[in-house]
């Protein structure tokens, strides 16, 4: 899809991490991107693993930090959530629910196998109406910062080859598979219709 | 009148503002860069479609006009307006739908998809329209044909190798299954897609929409879609794409789901091939979503069973299954059970009765169903009771035996992904399960018991022209997988050649409307989708020239598609496939690919040697008549490819020629152009001089070429190929050609004009040139190399050299330094050319002995041959010159005086070599004479055998060595010369000569001169002549050795010099009395004389005298004239050869040679301006003699080139 800017989307399960390392990258690189949790919550560390701090999806990033910096600022700026937040607040107000965006993308790019199932069931339990096809694509990154900013960088390298194409509709599976080798991991891909 | 429009003006300045700005924003448009005028199409879109609609039908020609934009975005954009358009009026169809027909052709493939989805849109809108329309018109007839041509081709993009074509083409089918299809009270609806057409809502008596072929349509297309789903290659997207449609229809038209489920079961024990591993897990997943999705529906209940089978296959929880399950309606249930069996033989009959009868009702909703669902379905189940009993261990282990002989190597992807460890083997449960899954496989190979059964119940129904129908329908379905694949534990491709065999007709029968052959413009070839049963309609002779261009298309495809090949491991076969195909064709396809081999000749060497191969295979192959041109071409080409490559650094061309099977004429060219190249030459050398060694059969071939080249005018292809010869001419197979080429070369030389031969082929024109040094070296370079290693061929030199002219001689003596010192003078062979010296070879010979002894005293051997030659075959001094130091003392005295008589350079070379002062180095040069005895040997050689004049020349050399002749030497020489009787005539002059060079002698020479007194030194004219001189020049010191003469000698003395008897006398009176005393009176008197006489006799020659200093002081070379003009006079009693009298050498010859009245001038001359005029004259004539000396090698040219010249005049 030579011809405009692919419309991307990058879905983790809260839109703070991986979707907003990539998001952040992306926007950078000059892509058309947006990124999306798709948890029924947003859920950051919390003080002990059974009890992580829960918000909706309304809440604010600025909030979010806020609310940290009152329970235990040191702890949260050790273990970096702080520092995330702060990332991340710069780049949107909150985070958003896939399942609650009706805009359209080009390319769906997920962060885990879980979200991808979200993502995909969510795309087919919608009611199709143009027909326009959207890929929706799983790229495996674990949930902590270094393999956040790793992955933002395959996706976006992933990104820009798909930018790239002719069609991309066309090389895109070829691409795909280019990558798995290269980059030595599955990639769970699908194409689904608005 | 006027009054409405003035009404309508307020409206109609709304819309002329709307209409205005729409005209404004059209006229933008057409100006601007493609992405503004996109924001400014879109607003007049809205403009026109939303806010003023009335505006449309106006601006639809310049709307539509931008569907030729040269930006796939704008053409999209005009799509978009067309369907926006088409539905806002659906009237505009019957304009609009032929533009969306030219875009659904458009190159841009985003265009083409675009254009899909919105026929897809506007298929059910048109539908719609025209369904309800009241009114028929033949424009709106015409426009449904084209819509339903249009629905054909886009289903035909099923088979287009774009997979995002095909992606748009499945969703186009199944809104078109659905659409085509009835809707029913189970039907799952979308909300929006409510009020969409469907089947249901087409009335049956229209008059060109025909509600039965509309259902064939949409069965057809579901058909379609399923066979498209078991493609073996079809693509992940696609298959998942089909997945989910193949849910929408099973949930919108449950009639269809047993279809749907089926083809999911079959397509989950046969997961395609092509799949990578992420792929299969993708398609997984997403099977795994669509059936729970059907499951989700009510009417899934009687495929319950089956799809929990899959979903525990895929590896669902049985709990999540039951949680997805719908609550069993038992009434429904049984319904459709009845409905089922029966249904069977009812839907027939509706079908058979639409055809018949429009007007019947429609059927209830299972009427529509297809025919063959059931049948196989029931067919499947039958099959699977029948073999549930046979499933007995002893007969389930021989299946599995029998099927290892056909597992494949590798496992495939897809059963990686879906084998499950069986945990309940054996139980009733898992037989069944396994029963079922053998029989899905076995029917769809169309067989087993349950099929039979089922045709046979349908014959039965015997509705024979439906029959036809269904039974090719069922086939279809039934030769999914054909029977080959029986064997196979694991199914994996289905025949689809087969298949398509048997569809092709079916299609082209079903469909009337003509199939426009869009994606049939290529062959099939780059993708990986078969389009085989498309092919046969499409075949059509290809003209010469299309051939032609497809074939070397076709070439270059393989050529170019280098990189890709090698990735997959298959160089090999595309090699191999490049070779044959360019090799069997003539044409430009091998210059094409020698080309391109030759772009990147190193990662492409094993092309270019297969084709090679090839070649000469072909050859072989055609030998008795066979012609090697084709693989001369090859060869030649390659060859020449590399040698003009400007860097060439690994041995590819080595290899080439060396692996090449034969080496042509003009590969043989190619080599030798590449040795020819200064910067190759080793490498180019070292290729010919294995395919020398290599190549017996043709060596000599080859070698001529490198002998060739031994006489290259470049020095470094020469010089190279010269050392490549000599160490080739050391085996014996080649030695006897190499030397005789190398002789045949010298031979050359005997002609008067170098022949065409040596100016290779194209400088041939100026045959009459004459021979030039670099021409006679030409002839030498190969032979003078080879001499050094045999030395017998030096006596060849020498027979041509006899022959030769001059200039050829002289260059040839100039050649042969090297060689000669090479061989040495040890060398019997050449010590036997100087015994035997042919007649004419004298010079060569000469030369020789030079060369052999200009750094080396020469042998005693080499000493015995010269002294042989010169004694009994050719007595020519010259011979002796190179070997003086070895011969004795007596030999040398003796032929010193043929010796000085030569040419005054090689005198002093003689000289040099007697004195030792030639070489520096040379040290150890022991000289026969001393050069006390050369001098004396000077003095005593007889007048008779030689000149005087040759004799002083020879003594002033000695003299010139004022190192050799010290004052001491030449004391010693003075002594033993004093000794001699009778006294020899140049002694005075050499005393004089000594006294000069070293004034400290002069007590020395007092005392010869007494001694001469004593040997009555007056009966030697010269001698007394030298006496009297010396005493003028040692004055007061000679007063005594004068008085000790007797009184005649006296006055005789004073008769040459008056002017002495004054200075004695006073000399006498100054002495002491006593001393006086014993003179004697006779002295006296001499002393006092008479003066009287001496008067005139002093004025006589005093006049003269002081004319010619007059004459001499002014004017040097008046005074040479005239003092040449005197000794000519006086010389002519010895004839003397006249290049050697040179006027400096006649001058200082003077003092010697004077008579008396000439003494008296060059007396007076001197005593008055300054004493010492002989020095003066010595030391102008020292360098005179020296400048030969000074450059060496000048010397030794010098030297020889008079000799051969003299040569020369004696052999002519």
């Amino acid at each position: 899809m030579p011809s405009h800017p692919l419309r991307v989307a990058v879905v983790c399960s809260s839109n703070q991490n991986r979707s907003m390392e990539a998001h952040n990258i992306l926007s950078k690189r000059g892509f058309d991107v947006r990124s999306f949790g798709t948890g029924s919550h947003v859920k950051l560390p919390g003080p002990t693993p059974d009890k992580p701090n829960v918000y909706d999806f309304k809440t604010t990033y600025v909030q979010m930090y806020n609310d940290l910096v009152r329970k235990d600022k040191e702890l949260y700026t050790q273990n970096g959530i702080l520092h995330m937040l702060d990332r991340n607040k710069r780049i949107k107000t909150k985070p958003e629910r896939f399942q609650n965006c009706k805009d359209r993308f080009d390319l769906v790019i997920t962060c885990e196998e879980r979200v991808y199932d979200q993502v995909v069931e969510d795309l087919n339990s919608r009611e199709q109406e143009t027909l326009q096809p959207v890929h929706v694509i799983n790229v495996d990154i674990q949930d902590n910062h270094e393999e956040a900013t790793l992955g933002a960088f395959l996706i976006c390298e992933l990104c820009q080859c798909i930018q790239h194409t002719e069609d991309m509709e066309n090389e895109i599976e070829e691409l795909l598979q280019e990558f798995e080798e290269k980059s030595n991991r599955p990639f769970l891909h699908t194409v689904c219709f608005y | 009148m006027d009054m409405p429009t003035q009404e309508e003006a307020t409206p109609s300045d709304i819309d002329m503002t709307t209409s205005e700005r729409v005209v404004d924003l059209l006229n933008q448009a057409a100006l601007i860069s493609a992405d503004e005028k996109l924001t400014i199409l879109k607003q007049v879109q809205e403009l026109i479609i939303n806010k003023d609609p009335s505006l449309l039908d106006n601006f639809l020609d310049e709307m539509i006009a931008f569907q030729t934009d040269k930006s796939i975005e704008i053409r999209k954009f005009v799509i978009g307006f067309i369907e926006e358009a088409c539905k806002r009026d659906n009237e505009l169809l019957l304009r609009l739908i032929a533009n969306l027909n030219m875009l659904l052709k458009d190159e841009g493939v985003n265009v083409v998809k675009k254009a899909i989805l919105t026929l897809t849109q506007l298929y059910k809108v048109t539908l719609q329209w025209l369904v309800r329309s009241k009114t028929v018109s033949e424009r709106q007839e015409a426009c449904w044909d084209l819509v339903t041509q249009m629905k054909g081709d886009v289903l035909a993009l099923l088979d287009s190798e774009n997979d995002g074509i095909r992606t748009h083409a499945i969703k186009f089918t199944e809104s078109l299954i659905i659409t085509l299809s009835a809707r029913t009270s189970d039907s799952d609806i979308p909300k929006r897609q409510e009020s969409d057409i469907s089947l249901d809502k087409v009335p049956k008596d229209h008059s060109y929409i025909r509600y039965d072929v509309l259902s064939e349509e949409g069965k057809l297309a579901l058909e379609k879609l399923l066979k498209f789903m078991i493609h073996p290659a079809i693509s992940s997207i696609n298959l998942t794409t089909v997945l989910g449609s193949l849910a929408t229809v099973a949930r919108q038209r449950p009639m269809f789901m047993s279809e749907v489920v089926q083809a999911y079961e079959t397509l989950h024990a046969n997961l395609p091939p092509t799949l990578a591993k992420s792929q299969v897990s993708s398609v997984r997943k997403n099977l795994k979503l669509h059936l729970v999705s059907v499951l989700k529906h009510p009417c899934s209940l009687e495929f319950q069973g089956q799809i929990s089978t899959l979903l525990l296959d895929l590896g669902m929880p049985q709990s999540e299954i039951t949680r997805s399950t719908p609550a069993p309606r038992e009434p429904r249930k049984r319904t459709r059970q009845e409905q089922y069996t029966e249904g069977k033989k009812v839907k027939m009959e509706p079908a058979l009765m639409e055809d018949d009868d429009d007007k019947e009702e429609p059927a209830p909703l299972a009427v529509p169903k297809p025919t063959t669902v059931p049948v196989a379905q029931s067919a499947i189940d039958l099959t699977a009771e029948f073999l549930h009993p046979l499933l007995n261990p002893e007969n389930v282990a021989n299946l599995v035996l029998i099927s290892m002989v056909y597992l494949p190597d590798v496992m495939p992807a897809s059963f990686q992904a879906t084998y499950t460890p069986v945990e309940s083997a054996g139980t009733d449960a898992q037989i069944k399960h396994l029963a079922r899954l053998m029989a899905t496989q076995i029917t769809a190979a169309g067989m087993g018991p349950g099929l039979e059964q089922c045709k046979a119940r349908e014959n039965d129904a015997g509705k024979d022209d439906v029959d036809d129908e269904s039974g090719s329908k069922d086939h279809l379905i039934k030769r999914k997988i054909p029977t080959v694949m029986m064997g196979q534990a694991i199914s994996v491709v289905g025949g689809y050649t087969e298949k398509a065999e048997e569809t092709a007709p079916a299609a082209v029968k079903r469909l009337p409307e003509p199939i426009l052959p869009t994606t049939q413009t290529k062959l099939a070839g780059t993708s990986g989708r078969k389009k085989v049963f498309r092919l046969s309609d499409v075949i059509q002779p290809l003209s010469e020239s299309q051939i032609e261009a497809l074939t070397s298309k076709a070439i270059k495809r393989i050529l170019h598609s280098e990189k890709a090949i090698a990735q997959s491991g298959m160089s090999h076969v595309r090699v191999k496939l490049l070779t044959r195909l360019v090799t069997q064709f003539d044409g430009m396809m091998k210059d094409d690919v020698l080309k391109f081999v030759l772009e990147d000749i190193r990662a492409r060497s094993d092309l270019a040697f297969s084709l090679l191969y090839q070649e000469y295979n072909t050859y072989l192959s055609q030998l008795p008549s066979g012609l090697l041109d084709s693989y001369d071409h090859c060869l030649y080409t390659l060859l020449s490819g590399l040698q003009e490559k400007p860097e060439q650094k690994d041995g590819l061309f080595t290899k080439l020629v060396l692996e090449a099977p034969v080496i042509t004429e003009s590969a043989l060219e190619v080599i030798r152009r590449y040795c020819e190249d200064e910067s190759r030459v080793y490498l180019g050398m070292t290729t010919l001089k294995e395919l020398i060694v290599k190549r017996p059969s043709r060596q000599f071939q080859y070698l001529h070429v490198l002998l060739d080249l031994s006489s290259h005018e470049k020095e470094k292809v020469r010089t190279t190929a010269l050392a490549f010869l000599k160490r080739m001419y050391e085996k014996d197979h080649l030695r006897d050609y190499i030397e005789k080429f190398a002789l045949n070369y010298m031979q050359l030389l005997v002609h008067p004009n170098p022949p065409s031969l040596l100016f290779g082929a194209d400088k041939d024109t100026e045959v009459a040139a004459p021979w030039t040094e670099d021409t006679v070296r030409q002839c030498l370079f190969l032979y003078l190399s080879l001499l050094p290693l045999n030395h017998q061929l030096v006596h060849e030199l020498a027979s041509v050299y006899t022959e030769a002219i001059a200039d050829i001689k002289r260059s040839v003596l100039r050649a042969i330094e090297q060689p000669i010192r090479g061989m040495g003078m040890n060398s019997p062979e050449l010590l036997l050319l100087v015994e035997n010296c042919p007649k004419g070879a004298e010079t060569l010979v000469t030369r020789c002995l030079h060369i052999l002894t200009d750094k080396v005293p020469p042998s005693p051997e080499l000493v015995e041959r010269v002294r042989d030659l010169y004694h009994k075959r050719v007595p020519d001094v010259r011979f002796l010159i190179p070997v003086i130091n070895g011969l004795e003392k007596s030999e040398v005295i003796q032929a010193l005086p043929k010796l000085i008589k030569l040419n005054p350079i090689v005198v002093k070379e003689v000289f040099n070599r007697l004195l030792g002062t030639q070489h520096s180095e040379g040290s150890s040069t022991v000289s026969p004479l001393t050069p006390g005895d050369l001098l004396i040997a000077l003095h005593n050689i007889d007048s008779n055998k030689c000149d005087m004049k040759s004799i002083i020349k020879a003594t002033n050399l000695c003299f010139g060595e004022k190192n050799v002749y010290t004052s001491e030497v030449l004391a010693v020489v003075m002594q033993q010369l004093m000794d001699q009787n009778p006294l020899p005539m140049l002694l005075m002059r050499t005393v004089i000569q000594s006294l000069t060079m070293y004034p400290r002698l002069g007590g020395f020479v007092m005392n010869i001169l007494s001694r001469l007194i004593m040997k009555q030194v007056w009966k030697y004219p010269k001698v007394w002549e030298g006496f009297v001189k010396c005493c003028q020049r040692t004055k007061p010191q000679s007063y005594s050795v004068l008085l000790q003469l007797p009184s005649a000698q006296l006055t005789s003395m004073f008769e040459r010099c008056p002017e002495m008897r004054e200075p004695l006398l006073q000399h006498v009176h100054s002495l002491t009395p006593h001393q006086q005393a014993h003179i004697p009176t006779s002295i006296m008197t001499v002393l006092e004389g008479e003066k009287k006489p001496d008067e005139p006799v002093r004025e006589n020659e005093l006049e003269p005298l002081s004319a010619a200093v007059e004459e001499q002081v002014p004017d040097s070379p008046s005074q040479e004239t005239s003092v040449q003009q005197v000794t000519d006079v006086k010389e002519d009693e010895e004839p003397m050869e006249q290049e050697e009298s040179t006027p400096v050498i006649q001058e200082e010859s003077d003092p010697v040679s004077q008579e008396a009245p000439k003494v008296d001038v060059a007396e007076e001359s001197t005593m008055s301006p300054e004493r010492e005029s002989p020095e003066e004259l010595m030391e102008t004539s020292q360098p005179e003699a020296s400048p030969p000396q000074e450059p060496e090698k000048d010397v030794e040219a010098a030297s020889n080139e008079p000799e051969a010249e003299s040569e020369k005049e004696t052999v002519e």
